[in-house]
Formats: C-alpha cells, structure tokens, sequence
C-alpha cells in the first residue's frame, strides 16, 4: 500500500515540478522527484528507491529540454546513496533528514551539471546561484513534504506520535468555596 | 527468511544501481550525439502525456493567479488611483493658471486692441483692489498722478465704459463705476449725430443696471438699442459704448422714458482697464462763470 502512496506521490511530484513554473517562477528552485525519490529512500527499500529514482529521472527528462537520461543518472545514484545511507545510519527524525535532502540536492544538481558539462553540453543559466536556490528550496520544501508524508504515510510515526503526546487527564478542581464550608456531621 | 531477503537486496542494488546509471548513461551520450534536435520518442510521448494534465492544470492555475493577481491589482489600483489623484489636482491647478494666463492673455490682447483702435491715449492698469464695503463699487487702479492719470479721466475696457477717476495718489487711482448712484453721464440711444434721443445715464440703484433719465417720451427706443456717450458732460469723449437697453418703459407726449441699460463693460469681473488720457476741452466762457463752475476752481 505505502508502495503505491510513493508512487502516486511521486506521479503528483513530476506533475508538479512541470507545471509549478507556470503558476510561480520561483518554484521552479524546488525539485519535487528529489524530494520524492530521497523519501523513498529514506524507507529503507533499496531497489525501489533506485527504481523511483530512475522512472522520475528520466520523465523529468522527458519534460525538460536537458540530455535525456542525465536526471535519471543523477537521482538513480541519489537512489542508492540515500539507501546505503540508511542502512548504516539510523534516520527516522526529521532533523536528520534535513541535511540528507539537502546533500542530495546539492549532490543531484552537480552530478546533473558535471554529466551536462562532460558531455558538452553549455548550459543557459549560471551553475552557481541556481544550485544555491535549488538548495534552499529543495530543502525547505522537502522538509515540510516530509513532515506531511510522514503524518499521512508513515503508520509508525503516527503511533509514535501520539504516544508522545498523550491526552493530558483532566482533574477536577474543587470548589475553593467549598473548602471553607463547614459541613454538619 | 526476511534477513536473508534483505541482505539479497543489498547485494542486488549496487549492480542494480550500475545497470541503471549505464543505461542513463547511455541515453544521455545517445542524446548528446544528435546536437541538433532533442526529439525522442520517449520526450514526445511524455509531454503527449503531460499535456493532458498540463492544460486543465494551467487553465486552473491562470484563473487562480488572474484572481489573485486582481486582488493584488486592485490595491496597487488603490495606491495608483491615490497617486493620480493628486496629479489630476496638480494638473487643475496647472489647468487653472493656464487658463487665467490665457484669460489675462485675451483681456490684455483686447486692451492692447483698445488702444490701438482708440483716437485718445490709453494707459492700461491694474485693478488692484475693491471697495472694502458692499455699498460703494469704487475701485483702485495701480496707475497714479506719477502715470499721468488726472482727477475724472475716463475708465474703459473693451467692452465700454466703464467709470471714471475720483481720487488720484501718485502711485493709484480712485475709480468710481459708472452703476454709482451719484454718478451722471450723456447718453445717447444710437450714433450721435443721427439720434436725437439723448439723455442722462446714471446708477439706477440696481448694481448691475443703469437708468437712462430725460429721453423724450415721443421717440421711438427699442430694448436692445445701444447707447453712447455724447461727449457734452465735459468728462467723458464721444462715442463710448456704455451698454444696451434692456428694458422701456414707454413716456407720452408730456412723460419721459424710463430705460434700463446693461452696461457692456463686464464691471464686476473685469481685472485691466484702461485709463483714457483725455482732457476734455475747456468750457466756455458763459460756463465758466457759473455757480458750480466756480466752486470747482475752488475746490482745486
């Protein structure tokens, strides 16, 4: 089931990251696959996440005037580094994730770049400034993503969740009124 | 079993990764090969896709940013209108003085004509101040004795006549209009020389009216006829337009008309005049001999 949740997410990402410049230019600094594709990774499913990677990849490919493959390299390796990643170190907390995404971005856009550039490939933008935007957006977006995912997804973050903070037992207060009345025995 | 499973996957996903990262490889040199066109099947059957959720999304999208954009419009239409406003009052008052220049422009332009037209010397002046009280219609001019203005010179405008000088300083003049009850001049209905329906012209206590007096009942006056000024009064010259008749009522054989006239100057809006340098010509002897001809002397 939570397969198919990343999936459907992943679908709505992709959608999102092709139309969102329509509707706001400054979107277009987050990278919803990533985010997406990092998530599941984060799951602990290796060679879903790889496969996640590589399908987001190359339909942002699809839809950008880029090399075609060259997003799909990037988050494919994205994929399985978040994957080894987790498998040696213990990232179910938020703020651990946040540097994850945030390496992953940067990581995704120089591979991105670096495969653009070996290929001679000129690009119309300055490398710098918009990895540094994507790095900021992608990280501020996905940490609030992942904040959603989680509250909607993650069955377990829910428990833990509401054992964190249990309802507090209400007392009753007694009447200070009461206190100085005399009572007939 | 499950452990077992896991450590297979660990061990499948490097070449799984590798298999994966060659095959993009392999797209992307495929791609980076044909420099010229960036048409691949797959690209065309994407965006084929895509463009199904593109198009409902973008029309959402742009009814959503139209709305907002509009609300965000109508405040900087708030602040622009704000803006204009103030420049639709800097650009009245601009409008404004333009056209009292213009204005001031004409009447200069037509007391310019005056003089030009008349056979006396006109000094132009300015009005430069008004009867402080509501019961006089005197006015002070900014032309003096030092100008060569002297005691009952005429005062015109190109519309008429319009008064004539009461009191002289060396920098101003005094004016008395000529609606002045006290105030008595020779009129004459028509052109002088082929009327003969002459008369006085005074105030007629009405501020913008003057009454015609003395004109024989038994000739004929029209509403509408222009009067003159004779020249006879010993103040004013010949052939000053005073205004014309707006209302007769008709004498008899033995009864006088009584006439209102609408002075032709525009007295109480004028702002130049001209001040007619006219010396009348002397009085004759017989005259000069009378009671009130003798009280002038001296008076001076």
């Amino acid at each position: 089931m939570e397969q198919v949740k990343i999936t459907v997410a992943l679908i709505i990402a992709i959608m999102l990251q092709w139309t969102l410049r329509n509707v706001a230019e400054p979107l277009m600094f987050v990278d919803f696959p990533l985010i997406i594709v990092v998530y599941a990774a984060l799951q602990g499913n290796a060679i879903r996440a790889l496969l996640y990677g590589c399908i987001a990849g190359i339909a942002v490919d699809a839809l950008s005037g880029g090399l075609m493959g060259a997003n799909g390299f990037s988050k494919t390796l994205i994929a399985y580094l978040v994957s080894e990643m987790v498998r040696r170190v213990y990232l179910d907390n938020l703020l651990l994730r946040i540097p994850v995404i945030a390496g992953a971005c940067l990581i995704d856009d120089l591979v991105y770049y670096g495969m653009h550039r070996l290929l001679g490939q000129e690009m119309t933008v300055q490398p710098v400034p918009t990895i540094a935007y994507t790095l900021i957006g992608t990280t501020i977006a996905g940490t609030i993503i992942y904040l959603l995912l989680d509250s909607f997804f993650n069955e377990r973050v829910r428990v833990r969740r509401s054992e964190y903070f249990k309802t507090r037992r209400q007392t009753r207060r007694r009447n200070p009124i009461r206190l100085g009345k005399r009572t007939r025995i | 079993m499950a452990e077992r499973s896991q450590k297979e996957v660990w061990r499948l996903t490097p070449w799984l990764m590798i298999v994966l990262l060659l095959g993009n490889f392999m797209l992307m040199a495929f791609d980076a090969r044909e420099i010229g066109t960036g048409q691949r099947m797959i690209r065309v059957w994407a965006q084929t896709i895509a463009h199904f959720v593109q198009a409902p999304v973008t029309t959402v999208s742009s009814a959503a940013t139209g709305y907002f954009q509009s609300i965000v419009n109508l405040r900087n239409a708030q602040d622009e209108n704000s803006m204009l406003q103030q420049r639709v009052q800097e650009l009245e008052v601009q409008l404004k003085q333009s056209e009292d220049l213009e204005a001031e422009n004409e009447r200069l332009s037509s007391l310019l004509q005056l003089k030009e037209q008349s056979t006396y010397r006109v000094l132009p002046a300015k009005i430069i101040g008004r009867d402080a009280s509501l019961w006089f219609d005197s006015m002070i001019i900014n032309r003096g004795s030092l100008d060569g203005v002297q005691l009952n010179m005429p005062i015109v405008t190109n519309g008429g006549l319009v008064g004539r000088v009461t009191a002289v300083s060396p920098l101003t003049a005094q004016i008395d209009l000529i609606t002045k009850d006290k105030s008595g001049l020779g009129g004459v209905i028509g052109q002088l020389g082929t009327s003969n329906a002459l008369g006085v012209v005074g105030g007629s206590g009405k501020k913008e009216l003057l009454e015609m007096r003395y004109v024989p009942g038994i000739i004929e006056v029209q509403v509408g006829e222009k009067v003159y000024t004779t020249g006879q009064d010993g103040i004013y010259p010949a052939g000053l337009r005073i205004g014309d008749i707006v209302e007769v009522k008709s004498g008899s054989a033995t009864a006088t008309h009584q006439i209102l006239i609408q002075p032709s100057a525009q007295l109480h809006s004028m702002q130049e005049v001209g001040v007619l340098l006219y010396e009348p010509p002397p009085r004759p002897k017989f005259e000069e001999t009378l009671p009130n001809a003798v009280k002038d002397e001296k008076k001076k």
